[in-house]
């Protein structure tokens, strides 16, 4: 049997497959307090740092399996479908969607935990996140110049610096580390 | 009134991180969210205006296949809401109720939830993606663009947070 990832498996077993890893995303989300809106902002307003510490840490533990996987030969990652970068597309896009993270109190995934858990104010800006969609749809046409202008390819970050993935992964690792200490500082000071 | 008993966010973060590997290993792409949302919408819109929704080419790469509602994203974000809704149900954390600020009536409650939700909807679309499909698997692929974006979100929340603080706490 081939082990080495991504596993080819055919659409109905992709689309289950989708369901169970999806299953646990949404279970680590809520039980991680990610469906609530008072916790998911509260980073912005220094109250509460769920936000970036569940992010950061959900990113390094991926990241150092990701590339080890690939360093070990049991994940091709020429076969796993990187992130484009669109430099400024994708500035101006996570300007704005900082902005409606801070009205609404939710993030597109988080908002279906939020629903989940009982929250309707959650199923309104699902529906503006509906209603967004179809807006940039919409005005599409003048927008995409802009949409696919400033294009990097498959960037990642020790491809463009040419230093390898593991000082990489030990700088954020690093920067975290002094993150998180400051942020649990932080809490225990004001609470 | 607070309810504590969510999971450490380091532990949470770590299982997190660990759905997204597995997604990475056995799909050979990340998690996402917000595509299922502009999918379900071009959908909907195919149904009530079809001429009108067939000449919005951003939507043809949704409509323009044989089974659009076999959606890998949307098949994972029904995923999301049961796992978050099992795991609100065990933990005695569900509870039907429009989640405000207590001095927030509920009417502005609705219009920061949907005016919020439409500025997300749009971002996500211009961006690529949203805190999943790009700040966090972009993230953990350490791509340029899944950090560029991360920092933009956090950099104008902190900047609308400052501007707009009657909204939340």
């Amino acid at each position: 049997m081939e082990l080495t990832g991504p596993l080819v498996v055919s659409q109905d077993m992709g689309l289950f497959v989708a369901v169970v890893l999806g299953f646990f995303f949404g279970l680590f989300l809520e039980r991680g307090g990610l469906g609530d809106p008072h916790k998911l902002t509260g980073v912005f307003y220094l109250t509460d740092f769920v936000v970036p510490k569940v992010m950061f840490t959900a990113i390094l533990v991926a990241s150092t399996g990701f590339y080890l996987l690939s360093d070990l030969k049991l994940l091709d990652v020429n076969r796993v479908w990187i992130i484009p970068t669109f430099f400024w597309p994708q500035i101006a896009g996570g300007a704005l969607f900082g902005i409606g993270f801070v009205v609404s109190g939710y993030c597109p995934g988080t908002s279906v935990a939020g629903l989940a858990s009982g929250r309707l104010d959650a199923l309104v800006t699902m529906i503006g996140i509906g209603i967004g969609s179809l807006m940039f749809a919409l005005i599409y046409p003048t927008l995409e110049d802009f949409y696919q202008s400033s294009p990097m390819g498959v960037a990642t970050i020790p491809r463009i610096t040419g230093l390898s993935h593991w000082i990489v992964l030990a700088v954020l690792a690093i920067m975290a580390g002094v993150m998180f200490f400051l942020m649990e500082w932080f809490e225990r000071r004001t609470r | 009134m607070a309810q504590n008993n969510f999971w450490s966010p380091y532990i949470a973060g770590a299982g997190l991180g660990l759905t997204l590997l597995a997604t990475f290993y056995l799909a050979g792409w990340g998690l996402g969210a917000s595509s299922a949302f502009s999918l379900l919408t071009s959908v909907g819109m195919k149904e009530i205006h079809p001429d009108f929704t067939q000449r919005l080419t951003y939507f043809a790469q949704y409509l323009n296949v044989e089974a659009p509602l076999r959606n890998w994203v949307l098949f994972e974000v029904c995923g999301l809401f049961l796992g978050a809704l099992a795991a609100a149900l065990f933990s005695g954390n569900f509870k039907l109720r429009l989640d405000r600020d207590p001095g927030m009536s509920a009417g502005r409650r609705l219009f920061a939830a949907v005016s919020g939700g439409v500025m997300i909807g749009f971002a996500s679309r211009l961006a690529r993606g949203c805190t999943s499909g790009v700040a966090l698997s972009g993230g953990a692929q350490l791509a340029i663009g899944g950090w560029i974006f991360v920092i933009a979100m956090f950099v104008s929340g902190f900047i609308a947070a400052a501007l707009l603080r009657r909204i939340w706490n």
